[in-house]
């Protein structure tokens, strides 16, 4: 067991006056602790006021990202005690705009992600057998890129987004790709024609950010320099 | 449905283009290197540079250098300034700055190229 201090941003808009400002709580925490556990154990035993969101607590829905120590990550898949120091800052995910507390806005993203299609697109009739097969060395090509939850934490973390809200976005790049490099997928024009846009592909100027920040270790920056070589072959082509 | 349609960027080719010309950068500031620091068997002073500067092939390289160099360092300008500008007049202000700053360097340059002359 040890003692943790929970350093949290907070922010209610009922109470613009006060504004953003950090709150401190104290957590007994033992081994195996998740940020999640310990934000649950905060707002049920100690403030019923914090606000949070969560669902499935298993990595998988990414619902819980946030800015840990200056690093987005989910707080589900944080040990506690693997982060070191006996203070922890929680904070919103930079780059959105704070509804509450760690709560933030998602509608960049979403406006992002709907711009490129974000589902298969097909023309040719399915086969007879009602499945379009691939073969192993086809799926293999979308590993690395199907296994995006969208939490966000890649767009928040880049500077192309924080100065200009209209990017489109690392997030909404790699799942194009999960569908232009999908053999399965007969629409690369239609994903990839928002991409070619003032707030699109260009803006991107290959920082990593997206790279370190992404809690599934997926790489947007690779996704996005493929998308870059295929949208330039087919201007030349 | 284009992500917006005032926004259209043509970006694909000038990205093309920065690539293509920071690897002709590279290759002239190698050969360069490679020339005056490797090869240079003479003296290095005004004469023995000016003399190879005033042929009509280092006319060539040096001016194809300029005009790449300045296309290349000036669209990364633009692209930098670009994430942080977003009102449309202050873009078109700014692109037809960085452009007749292209251009004034370039002709300058090149007539600076062309006439010089050395000995003979």
């Amino acid at each position: 067991m040890a003692m943790i201090t929970f350093r949290i941003n907070r922010y209610n808009p009922d109470d613009e006056r006060r504004g953003h400002y950090a709150q401190e709580y104290q957590l007994d925490v033992q081994k195996g602790t998740t940020l999640l556990d310990a934000l649950n154990e905060i707002k049920w035993k100690q403030d019923g006021t914090l606000t949070f969101r969560r669902s499935c607590r298993s990595g998988i829905c990414g619902s819980c990202a946030m800015t840990i120590n200056g690093v987005n990550n989910l707080a589900c898949e944080t040990q506690v005690l693997g982060l070191g120091g006996s203070t922890i800052t929680v904070e919103p995910m930079r780059g959105y705009p704070v509804i509450k507390d760690l709560v933030v806005s998602l509608d960049p993203l979403v406006r992002g992600i709907l711009a490129v299609k974000p589902y298969m697109i097909t023309h040719s009739p399915p086969p007879s057998d009602q499945e379009r097969l691939q073969s192993p060395e086809e799926r293999e090509k979308i590993d690395g890129l199907y296994e995006c939850i969208l939490c966000g934490s890649c767009t928040s973390s880049c500077p192309s987004f924080w100065a200009d809200k209209e990017y489109i976005g690392p997030h909404a790049f790699l799942k194009a790709y999960r569908f232009v490099a999908d053999s399965r997928d007969e629409g690369s024009a239609e994903h990839m024609e928002a991409l070619d846009d003032r707030h699109g592909l260009w803006r991107c100027h290959t920082i990593f950010n997206c790279v370190e920040a992404c809690p599934k270790d997926l790489n947007p920056t690779k996704a996005i320099s493929e998308l870059k070589k295929e949208l330039v072959r087919r201007k030349l082509g | 449905m284009r992500y917006n349609e005032t926004t259209r960027s043509g970006g694909a080719l000038w990205w093309f283009f920065h690539r293509l010309s920071g690897l002709y950068l590279a290759i002239v500031l190698f050969v360069h290197v490679l020339v005056l620091h490797v090869l240079m068997k003479d003296e290095l002073a005004y004469g023995t540079i000016a003399e190879r500067v005033a042929t009509p092939l280092w006319k060539t390289i040096n001016i194809s250098f300029l005009v790449v160099a300045l296309m290349h360092g000036l669209y990364g300008l633009w692209l930098v300034l670009g994430d942080y500008i977003h009102r449309q007049w202050m873009r078109i202000l700014i692109w037809c700055a960085i452009a007749v700053i292209g251009l004034v360097f370039t002709i300058y340059g090149a007539l600076t190229m062309i006439s010089f002359q050395y000995g003979g």
